[in-house]
């Protein structure tokens, strides 16, 4: 009999901690200033033995820095933290650690080159002097058995998926005897079935009378994991409440002050014309070979028609980029082809196809979309250096760049106090909205948007989609590389499923089965589901 | 805890940066008086020498002058490499290399000193080009590391020049030299020749260029991040083979310069280690090209008081003892910028 999902939420059995125990963690009127930023000012946040205690906030609402705080990486100008009720400063992360605070970062910590095993043993006091890899490798698994994480410990973390790399780093806090788990954004890159699965792992985690602190901006797996939920806007503290008191419309008005609204937005705009007929770019049974080990694309044949938004769907890691990067110039066919305006394309030169109105907002926008540490300007000006105003005959002028970049961070909504300062102090969202401002300007005939909401917060992401509709009703198509099925089925007109750098099938977006793309995601065609109903 | 402590801050102000170096100097050299003094030596009096000796005569500042001139184009040589991530570890090779080419010419090709000169001076482009030539292609077609390529390369030009100097180029009734090469870059004060203006004009020009040209901007995306390079469609690996070639040539300059202006003739130790000293200049300008001037005075300064102190008796390690030390008290220096002193608003 099949499991329903309801049925693998409940059964661990709720910690509860005896009366007058300590909160684990009680941090009071938290205050941290940088040069011209109120990064906390005021902030409490009181962590119970057993608690899954969710921090919503927008970006820049200061929940980095209080987790840095936290976690010893950054010292309060104010306030005091208490650990199991005992006052206590933390100087550094390894005195975080010492005290039973482990955090999973967004961005993985792990070493590319070395196995699972010499990860998790990396820099561990309780290593053992000169273990051999089956010793490592042993122990690894003693452990993963034990906390109920599932690894390959002689794999390369390379080799990993993100899902895996995950556990590793989950893996590796918990080596330490950490008590308080930090979690930051742990699901943006995880499939519905490994985000269950994590969350299993927590409630286990924590019916042990641990406690999970858990970062996210998806508000109804906040609802569905967390016991409380603190609010952060602009680096103060709105609110602590509990799950159950809270819903999606409220909690999403306490994170931005406003009322958001998700909704469809397929909808065109009076008076737009029917789509034309001639795909702006289409793929005719493109292959690819991938980089390291990745899943290269085989037979892909899609097509998207101006003012049309064309939706990928799949969990990430099946092709996605290498897509992405076919679809921009920056990879070649290794078999099929590319047309533009139904004319094969037999070169891949990333520049002629944004000279050609393809714009790209690539997946790692800091890994690969900028030069982090560059100049705010130098970036703003990546796509459009080479012609006037910013060059002319060969010269290159610093004035017109800073024009362009003003305008270009104008038009994103983002301050900027100095264009001279690398762009990587920038936070993550704000970098996103100068990357998605500046390909707009060029993407006059087609976007391809890879994961454009990934790490945004509510406000952010309505802001990036609105952005993406407005260049939809402009003329231009869009093809959307989404993990969000909400956000796919909010604005694509037609949804793609890639498996394992095969599409699926193809679904016109109307009475669409959510379960049947599941079902494609998963790796079933179309065509089978079909014959198989 | 007191009312005031230390935070890092992610860029440092410029003022505290160059007080952190300037410290770091100071302290290097106080450090190698400290040292001298417990071997015995009289340190204020060897310092006293050592300035009035470079700055307090004419001949002084000469010397200075020409240990400066071979650094600027090394370190320029280095620094431009690095603007596109590329660590030129050649720079010796390409300056022998620069000077052997331009010796071939001024030697053996019969023509009139302006134009004797002026070939001269292509030789030595072209030589320190040919020289980075294979660590190049490797690293732009195989991504083969040039740091060792260039650095093995410099074995074979040195010894090579030795062979040169000393065998079938080598002068009657001299031991390991050639012949005095005629074309001379002229003087303008003392033995100082134009070569040094010409160094300095040069680091300047460069600056500008890159600063204010496309290709400038395409070489500094290129070098900050290949990704984003990729992402833009620049054509990296032309950037990347053009500059390295010009970084090649550059320190081949700095070579012809060395024998039409300074020295006259190709010889076997004829830089003295300039090409090895260029990354210090190179590191110490903090990839400025324009601070590669500063740092080759700087760098001068020291060899010269090198030489100074080893009339007094001094061995020559003890300017690279020095040397050594002001590299790493800088690091620690650029470093300890990042700190500034705020309130504690515990207390």
């Amino acid at each position: 009999m099949p499991e329903s999902p309801d049925a693998m939420m409940s059964p661990i059995p709720r910690f509860m901690p005896l009366p007058g125990t300590p909160p684990l963690v009680e941090m009071k009127g938290i205050a941290k200033y940088f040069p011209g930023v109120v990064a906390n000012e005021d902030v409490d946040l009181t962590v119970m033995p057993g608690e899954i205690h969710a921090l919503l906030g927008e970006n820049g609402a200061g929940k980095s820095t209080l987790m840095n705080i936290l976690t010893g990486i950054y010292q309060p100008d104010k306030g005091e933290m208490l650990i199991d009720g005992y006052a206590k400063s933390l100087a550094s992360p390894l005195q975080a650690i010492a005290a039973g605070i482990g955090m999973v970062h967004q961005h993985f910590k792990l070493v590319q080159a070395f196995t699972v095993a010499e990860n998790i043993h990396l820099g561990w006091a309780e290593t053992p002097i000169g273990a051999s890899a089956p010793v490592l490798e042993a122990r690894t698994e003693v452990l993963a058995r034990r906390f109920n994480l599932e690894t390959r410990p002689s794999a390369r973390v390379s080799e990993l998926s993100t899902g895996e790399q995950q556990r590793v780093e989950i893996l590796k806090v918990l080596a330490r005897k950490a008590r308080i788990l930090i979690l930051d954004e742990p699901t943006a890159v995880l499939t519905p079935a490994e985000a269950r699965a994590l969350f299993a792992a927590l409630r286990a985690f924590v019916a042990e009378g641990h406690a999970v602190i858990f970062i996210s901006h998806k508000l109804e797996e906040v609802l569905e994991i967390s016991d409380r939920i603190t609010v952060l806007r602009g680096g103060r503290k709105v609110a602590t409440q509990d799950a159950a008191d809270c819903t999606v419309k409220g909690l999403a008005r306490m994170m931005v002050g406003r009322d958001i609204v998700l909704a469809d937005m397929r909808a065109r705009p009076q008076g737009a014309g029917p789509l034309a007929a001639m795909p702006v770019l289409a793929l005719d049974k493109a292959s690819t070979d991938g980089s390291g080990g990745a899943v290269a694309l085989k037979d892909v044949t899609l097509a998207v028609r101006p003012g049309e938004i064309l939706g990928i769907a799949g969990v990430a890691g099946n092709g996605q980029r290498e897509l992405s990067q076919v679809l921009t110039g920056m990879r070649p066919l290794s078999g099929g082809q590319l047309l533009i305006d139904g004319q094969a394309v037999a070169k891949a030169d990333a520049r002629a196809f944004a000279k050609a109105g393809i714009g790209h907002i690539p997946e790692d926008r800091l890994k690969s979309g900028l030069a982090p540490a560059l100049s705010v300007a130098a970036n703003a000006v990546l796509r459009e250096y080479d012609k006037p105003p910013v060059s002319a005959r060969g010269m290159f002028s610093p004035r017109a760049a800073l024009a362009l970049a003003r305008s270009i961070a104008e038009a994103a909504a983002v301050a900027i106090p100095d264009f001279a300062m690398p762009v990587r102090n920038l936070s993550g969202g704000n970098q996103q909205r100068l990357v998605a401002r500046r390909e707009m300007r060029i993407a006059s005939r087609l976007l391809v948007a890879a994961y454009p909401s990934r790490g945004l917060d509510v406000g952010a992401i309505n802001t990036m989609l609105r952005y993406i509709v407005e260049l939809r009703d402009a003329g231009a198509a869009i093809i959307l590389i989404s993990e969000e099925l909400e956000e796919l089925l909010n604005l694509s007109d037609r949804i793609a499923v890639l498996h394992e750098g095969e599409v699926m099938g193809v679904l016109d977006n109307d009475h669409i089965d959510i379960e049947r793309i599941g079902l494609m995601m998963g790796g079933q065609r179309q065509a089978d589901i079909k014959a198989a109903v | 805890m007191g009312p005031y402590r230390l935070q890092r801050f992610p860029s440092a102000a410029p003022g505290i940066a160059l007080l952190a170096r300037l410290g770091a100097i100071v302290l290097a050299l106080l450090i190698s008086a400290l040292v001298l003094a417990l071997t015995g030596a009289k340190p204020g009096a060897l310092a006293l020498q050592v300035v009035t000796a470079s700055f307090g005569s004419q001949f002084g500042l000469e010397d200075l002058g020409l240990l400066v001139t071979p650094l600027i184009f090394t370190g320029l040589s280095v620094a431009l490499a690095l603007k596109i991530g590329a660590w030129n570890i050649g720079a010796e090779g390409q300056f022998y290399a620069g000077a052997f080419a331009a010796s071939a010419v001024g030697l053996f090709l019969p023509v009139a000193e302006p134009l004797s000169l002026f070939l001269m001076l292509l030789a030595g482009l072209v030589g320190g080009a040919l020289w980075i030539l294979i660590p190049t292609l490797a690293r732009a077609y195989a991504e083969v590391n040039e740091l060792i390529t260039t650095l093995l390369m410099n074995f074979v030009a040195v010894l090579g020049v030795y062979y040169v100097s000393t065998g079938p180029w080598r002068a009657k009734g001299a031991n390991s030299t050639t012949a005095r090469i005629p074309a001379e870059i002229p003087e303008f004060f003392g033995s100082l020749h134009w070569g040094l203006p010409a160094a300095v004009l040069l680091a300047l020009l460069l600056a500008l260029a890159l600063a204010r040209s496309r290709f400038g901007y395409e070489v500094r995306l290129a070098g900050s991040n290949p990704q984003a390079a990729l992402y833009a469609g620049l054509p990296a690996r032309r950037r990347l083979i053009a500059v390295m070639l010009a970084a090649g040539a550059l320190a081949g300059l700095g070579g012809m310069v060395e024998v039409a202006g300074t020295v006259h003739r190709l010889q076997g130790g004829l830089s003295n280690s300039y090409g090895y000293l260029g990354i210090m200049v190179a590191v110490l300008a903090r990839g400025s090209l324009v601070g590669v001037v500063f740092s080759a005075a700087l760098m001068a300064f020291i060899l010269n008081a090198g030489i100074i102190l080893q009339t007094q008796g001094l061995t020559t390690s003890t300017v690279l003892a020095v040397t050594g030390l002001i590299l790493f008290l800088t690091a620690i220096g650029d470093e300890l910028a990042h700190y500034r002193l705020v309130r504690d608003a515990r207390a």
